[in-house]
């Protein structure tokens, strides 16, 4: 049910978002996001630099992800429909690794002809641990 | 290394700076996070949708930098550089959506600064908001920023 479109209707509290799967992360990925994103610190280009910084190596810039997360709620419940997003960037993604999306509802509230889903969301790598936690409010139709 | 910040950067307000989105901007930054959604990258889509044209992932107010300004200067006046900087959290409140061929006026200020000691160490936390209007002066996007600063 990709860029779907959910209806208050069909929305429980509970009810699990479709996880969305983005990655292995690649180099070229992180270079095309600082040239989208104008975010050209060499913490996530340069390895040698990222080292120096006691990094480790090179990571993923935290937007990257939080975009991931993005999609994967404009995915569920349609573009233009999240009205609020707001994440604690958990733990770093690094290179070749896979970052899976999720959430879950946790209110409904209406008020005249304005829905509005509240949702825990968060995205982790592929060893479970979560790299991205979260918020997020989206509008949602009416089937009435 | 230990070292402090420089705290009366607190209420700081930066000039305003204006934006004005590139329809090729909101198409690149899209593919740049993979999300391939025709209503972001699709003009004949954008057209007939509610919008009138296509509109900008819900992220995409972060790519609203001050061409003007010199980056750097934020952090010198923190008094730290960009090795030491890590994106702590992000909260975007969003009222409608970003569209192309929009100018779009941004104000930013800092507003807190915390301090609290992580497993890696003594930390600095610094809250930034960014306020988007459009031309009628109505606020489109309201971004929150968190800096984590090594000290």
């Amino acid at each position: 049910m990709k860029y779907g479109r959910v209806y208050v209707e069909d929305v429980r509290v509970g009810d699990d978002l479709p996880s969305l799967v983005k990655g292995p992360i690649k180099q070229i990925q992180l270079t095309r996001y600082a040239g989208a994103s104008g975010d050209f610190n060499p913490i996530h280009q340069d390895d040698e630099f990222a080292r120096e910084a006691g990094m480790g190596g090179v990571f993923a810039h935290g937007m990257l992800s939080m975009g991931f997360v993005a999609q994967a709620l404009t995915d569920w419940a349609g573009a233009g429909s999240v009205r609020k997003l707001g994440v604690r960037f958990a733990g770093l993604v690094r290179l070749n690794d896979t970052v899976t999306c999720r959430g879950r509802v946790l209110a409904k509230t209406s008020k005249d002809d304005t829905h509005d889903v509240e949702v825990e969301v968060w995205a982790e790598n592929q060893k479970g641990e979560k790299v991205v936690t979260g918020r997020a409010v989206v509008r949602v139709p009416s089937r009435a | 290394m230990a070292s402090t910040l420089r705290k009366e950067v607190v209420g700081k307000e930066y000039p305003p700076y204006a934006v004005t989105v590139e329809r090729g901007k909101i198409k690149e930054f899209a593919r740049a996070v993979g999300d391939l959604n025709p209503f972001y990258l699709d003009d004949a889509v954008g057209r007939a949708s509610p919008w009138g044209d296509i509109i900008a992932p819900p992220t995409f107010p972060i790519t609203f930098r001050d061409e003007g300004a010199d980056t750097a200067a934020f952090l010198r006046d923190l008094g730290t550089d960009i090795s030491r900087v890590l994106h702590g959290e992000q909260e975007f409140e969003l009222h409608r959506p970003i569209q192309p061929g929009q100018t779009y006026l941004c104000r930013a200020k800092v507003l807190d600064i915390y301090e609290k000691t992580g497993r890696s160490g003594p930390m600095a936390f610094v809250v930034r908001e960014t306020t988007v209007t459009d031309g009628s002066n109505e606020i489109v996007a309201t971004l929150r920023h968190v800096t984590v600063v090594r000290l």
